[in-house]
């Protein structure tokens, strides 16, 4: 069991292989780099789900600004306090820090539930675009709380996608992501566009002098639609800066943040979250609104702006899911022994082409990015205890690198025992995250007291 | 000189894109004529834009 633990570790190693040694000083990109890659990231198919969401679970508009403001600024300074420093620090991708960190075993397991994670959310991607093409198709697409597929329509149809998707994946991940690199703008021109564009059937006037009592009475006017929660301001708070928690909180970023100047550089994700997080999702429940609100992408996009639109909703969730469907792979390529690329990003292709047919990934988007993050948040608040605690209270570091452990146990005990308890929360699981990684920091400082120096 | 006007010809492009839904809600042009002009914008920044990368990754390359 140790031994082909060992194996599979090793080969993980050798795939992460060319990120190994730290970001050497002439290879730092300029602060308008980081602005482009976060705008560009952060404008993408699920900004069609979420902001239309909110209308839908009745959100009311003082509560949708205010949130918004307020989450994504917390969430531009967890990229900038707390994932930026340990990154610039230590020149190092969460993998390789990681694996000093909590053992190789560990690492594996994280690997693991990142690419089974990301498969989900490729897939529902796929259900994005094929809101799009099913629209032409004349596909009726699955109601707010279907769970399972409701047609066989839908069902081709998400697979017929899924399979384009990745074998397209399986030809050319990199010429696909220099065609997500034209996209972007784009696509945030076309949530501008479409919103606007929407306005007049809102009965909106020439003047704007109506916008904010139409805004108020038949956007976001605080009624949910049928079978769906209201959400508050403290909901819209928590959404927007547990969106990316993986990715701030989580550390996944550091792989991104290793390439900055400064710390400081962090300051440039408010270049998504403001554009991606509060424009773009301004805009889908704008054209959400505007079309009856019917959780219908392919239909809100068509309406907005033709066929331009539908394109465009069909190519934002290509574009979001290619570049996830490639972590994947990467990600399961360790245990697929001798495995080529190809047949690994056609097995999580697959995977995620199966799971794409199900609508409630993409029915249930909020909830699925909520836990999404809570899962991968345990292991952040681990990397940010051993490196800003620890030596603060004079507690040796990196023990599993330096004893060779497999397995760093106290690091799993935490992992586990946090998910654990925020399973069992009697609160909101938009709010579960907080005490979760609290708890997180407080226990695994506490296990590690007795390693005083 | 093919960059510059690849790089110009493409923002155009998308400038045109983003007028021209406030052209149709100013009431200027019909909803029509916006589908049509942003389809056709959307064609150009496409096209363009693939250009002025390709050229780009050109000159970065060698």
């Amino acid at each position: 069991m140790n031994e082909s633990l060992s194996r599979l570790t090793t080969r993980m190693d050798h795939l992460y292989e060319f990120d190994r040694e730290p970001v050497s000083q002439g290879k730092l990109q300029t602060g308008a780099r980081f602005a482009g890659l976060f705008a560009g990231e952060h404008v993408a198919a699920t900004e069609f789900v979420i902001g239309a969401f909110f209308v839908l679970h009745g959100v009311s508009l003082r509560d949708l600004i205010l949130g918004l403001l307020i989450g994504n600024l917390l969430a531009v300074l967890s990229w900038t306090f707390i994932c930026a420093p340990i990154a610039t620090r230590t020149r190092l991708t969460l993998y390789w820090y990681l694996r000093r960190i909590a053992g190789p075993g560990l690492n594996f397991i994280y690997n693991i539930a990142n690419a089974l994670l990301y498969c989900i959310l490729a897939g529902a991607m796929i259900a994005v675009s094929a809101t799009a093409l099913g629209l032409a198709l004349g596909i009726s697409i699955p109601s707010l709380n279907d769970i399972f597929p409701t047609s066989f329509g839908w069902i081709a149809l998400t697979l017929a996608i899924g399979l384009v998707f990745t074998i397209l994946a399986v030809l050319g991940f990199e010429k696909l992501s220099r065609f997500a690199q034209v996209c972007s703008p784009w696509i945030f021109i076309l949530f501008i566009a479409g919103a606007v564009a929407l306005l007049p059937r809102l009965g909106v006037h020439a003047n704007f002098d109506n916008f904010v009592e139409i805004a108020k009475t038949k956007i976001w006017n605080g009624v949910a639609a049928g079978g769906q929660e209201k959400l508050h301001l403290g909901h819209i708070l928590f959404f927007a800066w547990f969106c990316n928690l993986a990715m701030h909180i989580g550390l996944s970023d550091m792989a991104l943040f290793r390439y900055a100047r400064s710390w400081i550089y962090g300051l440039y994700s408010a270049f998504g979250m403001y554009l991606g997080h509060f424009l773009a999702w301004i805009c889908s429940g704008i054209m959400v609104a505007a079309v009856g609100r019917e959780m219908h992408p392919g239909l809100m996009a068509f309406e907005a702006a033709g066929l331009a639109g539908a394109a465009g909703v069909f190519i934002a969730g290509w574009t979001t899911a290619n570049p996830t469907l490639y972590r994947a792979g990467l990600a399961l390529q360790v245990v697929t022994p001798n495995w080529p690329r190809w047949k690994v990003t056609l097995f999580a292709g697959l995977m995620t082409t199966i799971l794409s047919c199900f609508p409630v990934f993409f029915m249930k988007l909020l909830d699925y990015v909520a836990i999404y993050g809570l899962v991968l948040m345990p292991i952040g608040a681990i990397v940010f205890a051993e490196h800003w605690i620890f030596p603060l209270l004079k507690i040796d570091r990196y023990q599993a690198d330096k004893n060779k452990w497999m397995f760093n146990w106290k690091a799993a005990a935490v992992w586990g025992g946090t998910l654990v308890l925020c399973f069992f929360m009697p609160i909101h699981l938009f709010f579960r995250w907080l005490p979760g990684y609290i708890f997180a920091l407080a226990f695994y400082v506490l296990l590690n007291l007795l390693r005083r120096k | 000189m093919k960059k510059i006007l690849f790089l110009l010809l493409s923002l155009l492009s998308l400038l045109i894109c983003l007028i021209s839904p406030f052209l149709y809600f100013f009431g200027r042009i019909e909803e029509g004529d916006y589908k049509w002009i942003f389809l056709l914008s959307s064609v150009g920044w496409f096209v363009f834009a693939t250009l002025w990368a390709s050229v780009r990754n050109k000159i970065q390359r060698f």
